[in-house]
């Protein structure tokens, strides 16, 4: 996993002091610095950051979204913020990092935004069942043919084999006499029902 | 794993080192352990088997990469037939007992409701094994053994057999795929066991027997079906 941080701030002593604090909390591979807004697309592009550190000059509230399309939708964005800023603005981050944090708040609130991303990944390709793989699941086993699972939960069944398919995947379990002990160890079904 | 290519000047104890996997192969050729620093060639003259063979099927076994199309035609299809009747025989008397007993252990010692539906389960995966290495040893293998004979005595006298290695080549399936399923539900699906490690045995049991049902399938369609596929074109 691409563990990149961008530092996106003009002030080359704050830049230099985020730099410094982000190396020493050992939760990226590499810290990227970008003191000029007309470089943070191209470095975007170059590094794939899992995150940035961003003066909320360098962008419009739009351009935020932008940032995030040019480097997939998983960047997380924390603001640097000096002094007062309007809701609206601080709202738009992730997190915001205040110049006066201690190095401590910092990495608290950097570890908590990176301990999010499994979760946002976890959304893509979950391991666990939808209420439909499990209405699915649950007939499958119990011996229904895909035409008769389609009857009865009102899908086609072009979609009952598309998510046996995912069922499949999730748990990589193929066979229907696989799926069943899987059932019975969930207690999705009771023994009574495949026998 | 080592993708090694065998050479009859290779020590044949340097090759079960290497790689555990050859070692199921000895028996499928009579070669019990103990050969000392011999090399492959000594130690298959020794036993009357044939060098080249032994190496091609070494070779395929171990090495997924390896294309032996031009040794083929030096194959002797009785030594490989009684290679891959031997191999059957392993699975049959020893490998599927085996497990069998680690998983009747597994089931009595684990008090579960599920266990009752994997004994199942997994009595359904041997019958469904059996059916498909008995339709192999009873129909496939007789077929390309017959038709051998067939030409070795009189080409332009073929009898009517009904049959085609095309049918093998798509009825061979892939009898190791539910061993994919057993071991998901044994690894992330039954609640954790007080079993004394006849879990992790059932495991280590599963994958050797998963790899080696792949390798053994690689050499009936890798050599096998190639073979009879060019005997058939001789009598067409």
């Amino acid at each position: 996993m691409n563990r990149t941080l961008i530092i996106a701030e003009p002030s080359e002593i704050i830049r230099k002091g985020l730099i410094h604090i982000a190396e020493s909390l050992g939760f990226f591979s590499s810290v990227k610095e970008v003191a000029c807004s007309s470089m943070l697309h191209d470095s975007l592009k170059k590094y794939k950051p899992q995150m940035v550190l961003l003066n909320p000059t360098f962008v419009n509230p739009d351009g935020l979204l932008e940032l995030k399309e040019i480097s997939g939708n998983d960047l997380l964005v924390a603001g640097v913020i000096y002094s007062l800023y309007d809701d609206e603005i601080v709202s738009m981050f992730d997190e915001v990092i205040m110049v006066g944090d201690t190095r401590q708040k910092i990495s608290k609130k950097l570890g908590d935004l990176l301990d999010k991303t499994p979760e946002k990944n976890r959304k893509k390709t979950p391991e666990t069942l939808s209420a439909r793989e499990l209405d699915v699941l649950k007939l499958l086993v119990k011996g229904l043919s895909n035409k008769e699972i389609s009857d009865k939960l009102f899908i086609s069944t072009h979609t009952v084999i598309s998510h046996r398919k995912n069922i499949t995947q999730k748990l990589n379990i193929k066979s229907v006499a696989g799926l069943t002990v899987y059932a019975i160890l969930n207690e999705l079904i009771s023994m009574e029902d495949v026998q | 794993m080592t993708d090694m290519i065998i050479f009859g000047k290779t020590k044949l104890a340097d090759i079960v080192m290497q790689d555990r996997r050859a070692l199921v192969l000895l028996p499928r050729f009579g070669i019990e352990l103990g050969f000392g620093d011999r090399t492959v060639k000594q130690v298959c003259e020794d036993r009357n088997i044939n060098t080249d063979f032994f190496m091609l099927m070494v070779n395929v076994f171990l090495n997924k990469n390896f294309f032996p199309d031009r040794k083929l035609k030096n194959v002797d299809i009785d030594m490989l037939l009684r290679y891959l009747e031997n191999s059957h025989k392993y699975y049959l008397e020893e490998k599927i007992p085996y497990l069998e007993t680690l998983i009747e252990e597994f089931i009595n010692k684990v008090d579960h409701p599920a266990t009752q539906q994997l004994e199942k389960f997994f009595h359904q995966y041997i019958v469904e094994v059996k059916e498909h290495l008995a339709y192999e040893d009873e129909t496939a293998f007789p077929y390309a053994a017959a038709l051998s004979e067939q030409i070795k005595k009189d080409p332009s006298n073929i009898s009517d057999i009904d049959y085609h290695i095309g049918v093998f080549e798509e009825r061979h399936d892939n009898i190791e795929e539910k061993l994919t399923d057993l071991k998901s539900l044994l690894i992330k699906y039954f609640p954790p066991s007080n079993d004394r490690y006849i879990r992790m045995r059932i495991l280590n049991e599963l994958i050797e027997f998963e790899d080696d049902l792949i390798n053994h399938a690689r050499i009936e369609d890798k050599v096998l079906i190639p073979i009879v596929e060019q005997l058939e074109k001789k009598i067409s």
